[in-house]
């Protein structure tokens, strides 16, 4: 049975998972029912050093840039309508491969064209996280954002981080105001 | 007052609560319907609406004032497997993008903000409550469906039938009076359930229609316009009115394409290509219906476009007297209209594109056009058909 978290809870996955070296981060939400532009979820990654930072601009994963320098953080595509059970979109990540600079990863998503479209987080139903076992594909935690959002446009979902030897998985469930853009910029990428 | 954007949530605190609706410049059925966990309703008692103002053993109760539904609800009394409560506006007619406001506020002074320009919905869910870790909450939710009453409905698992709803229990039958009732208002007589029309106005330019199997059956398009009777005319002294003619240019996925009107007799055919078919050609505007064009929609995933237009055969080409009315109906689907007399109506010139079906991704997309044009010739060269022009009659 899986971890199921509230916001600003934590697990360490490294003793949920004994021997865990791979993981995939799951998002999803439900794809609009009502009539509109349909929501467009993307999910992104900043793999961060010990300043909380993005270690270069290649460190954003996202789906423009699916794979961190090293390949141990890899993006597995772009779901523009939230179609379909599971998880819309979906990371692997290489934990036993993940350079020892980097201390978190940090699990964004982001509203595309939220504005113009007068979208936010209030409107979607069913948002998650979950990161799954890739050996087995067991669920080790998860957390449903349902209640912890409404009108923001741009949300970190959860961080997995390092502490000590372990791998930990938070729930963060923030808000972030002025979608991708900033939120990169917050990280310490620089936009072109 | 706590002002509610879109999409954002609120405890309600108390046992009690009134929610207030009222669509301003607009005329809406608003309904609350009483979801399960499946976020459906189980049947026409999961409906309070004009027609039926108290359900679920009076824990939902509606009472109307002018354009104001007020629903007050016992939320401690509502039954455990009720999951949600939705709160929803069908407009009569067009849009809420036409209407001038929505308010929503509750009794513990939660205002929604509705935002109304530019939308094309017919029917709109505003708020829900639903119960989270035990307690109830509020959201707006300020989405809906272009389709309106019978969108909603069928999302909610309400069946629609063209039959009047079920006339309320006799008043007496569930709830003893006292011994003094009040005067019984007169019997609003029964409204059969209004589906409502998308009208594409300079503002609301297109719509979509969408069938999941891609087959819209047989779609009906007519080109309705008002003779203009002078007065002391008699009928049928003279050749007065306007003729205008409907046609169509169509165009399918393969390259075939073809021109579907009167002039030229090139009346189509509904069984076979162009799939489209111009039934009669009424030349005086006098037959009231107009005139009508069928489309065989269950070809629709062949067909890449068509332009539906019109042209002044004969006559004076003055289309803000003609009044024209282009309506589109497909089977299932809310009505589409599109009017010519809001455009500058000083153009001269004769031919008329009113409206284009394009196909995207399987759906009818339609887009108002009212654009004029010399003849035929041009406005091919505006749309890019390709066709060989020379001169006919009829």
């Amino acid at each position: 049975m899986a971890v199921s978290l509230s916001k600003g809870g934590n697990v360490s996955l490294s003793k949920e998972a004994p021997g865990l070296s791979k993981i995939l981060v799951g998002l999803g939400w439900d794809a609009r029912v009502t009539d509109g532009a349909d929501f467009d979820l993307d999910a992104s990654v900043f793999v961060c050093g010990e300043s909380g930072k993005v270690l270069s601009d290649h460190h954003f994963v996202f789906y423009n840039n699916p794979k961190s320098p090293d390949g141990s953080v890899e993006h597995t595509g772009d779901n523009r309508t939230g179609a379909g059970d599971g998880d819309d979109e979906a990371v692997k990540v290489n934990l036993a491969a993940v350079p020892a600079d980097v201390k978190k990863l940090v699990f964004a998503v982001t509203i595309h064209d939220a504005a113009a479209r007068s979208q936010n987080f209030g409107q979607v139903s069913n948002a998650f996280i979950r990161v799954v076992n890739e050996d087995g594909g067991k669920e080790i935690a998860r957390y449903d954002l349902s209640e912890d959002y409404s009108v923001e446009t741009a949300l970190i979902f959860g961080e997995v981080y390092r502490h000590g030897e372990e791998w930990k998985f938070k729930a963060i469930g923030a808000g972030f105001e002025g979608g991708l853009g900033p939120l990169a910029a917050s990280h310490g990428v620089n936009l072109g | 007052m706590t002002t509610l954007a879109m999409g954002a949530n609120a405890p309600l605190s108390g046992q009690k609560t009134t929610l207030t609706v009222e669509v301003l410049g607009g005329s809406a059925d608003v309904t609350a319907l009483q979801l399960y966990a499946d976020g459906k309703v189980r049947g026409d008692g999961d409906m309070c609406f004009f027609n039926q103002t108290s359900i679920g053993g009076g824990t939902v109760s509606l009472s109307v004032s002018g354009s104001r539904s007020s629903f007050e609800l016992d939320l401690g009394r509502i039954a455990q497997n009720v999951e949600k409560i939705v709160f929803t506006a069908a407009l009569e007619q067009g849009t809420f993008g036409s209407v001038s406001g929505v308010k929503v506020s509750s009794s513990e002074r939660h205002e929604l903000a509705v935002e109304t320009a530019g939308r094309s919905e017919a029917a709109l869910i505003l708020a829900e409550i639903y119960r989270r870790n035990g307690q109830w909450k509020l959201r707006n939710v300020s989405q809906g469906f272009n389709g309106g009453l019978q969108a909603i409905a069928e999302y909610f698992g309400v069946e629609v039938t063209s039959a009047a709803p079920t006339p309320p229990p006799a008043p007496g039958a569930a709830q003893p009076k006292p011994a003094a009732p009040p005067p019984v208002p007169p019997q609003p007589a029964p409204k059969p359930v209004s589906l409502s029309k998308v009208s594409l106005t300079k503002n609301e330019r297109t719509v979509s229609l969408k069938k999941k199997d891609g087959r819209f059956g047989r779609i009906q398009v007519n080109l309705n316009w008002n003779q203009k009777k002078k007065s002391g005319g008699l009928f049928g002294l003279g050749k007065t009115g306007i003729d205008l003619d409907l046609g169509a240019f169509v165009e399918f996925k393969d390259g075939y394409r073809n021109v579907v009107q009167a002039l030229g007799n090139s009346f189509g055919s509904f069984g076979q290509e162009p799939y489209v078919q111009l039934k009669g050609d009424d030349r005086t505007g006098a037959v009231t219906d107009g005139e009508w064009l069928e489309i065989n929609g269950d070809k629709w995933p062949e067909f890449k476009r068509v332009l539906i237009y019109a042209f002044i055969y004969e006559g004076v080409a003055n289309w803000a007297e003609t009044d024209g009315v282009i309506r589109l109906m497909v089977p299932g689907q809310p009505e589409v209209e599109v009017r010519m007399n809001e455009v500058a109506g000083d153009s001269r010139d004769g031919m008329c594109a009113i409206a284009l079906l394009e196909n995207m991704g399987g759906e009818i997309k339609v887009s108002r056009e009212v654009r004029f044009f010399r003849g035929h010739k041009f406005m091919d060269e505006a749309y890019g058909f390709g066709f060989r022009w020379t001169a006919g009659s009829k």
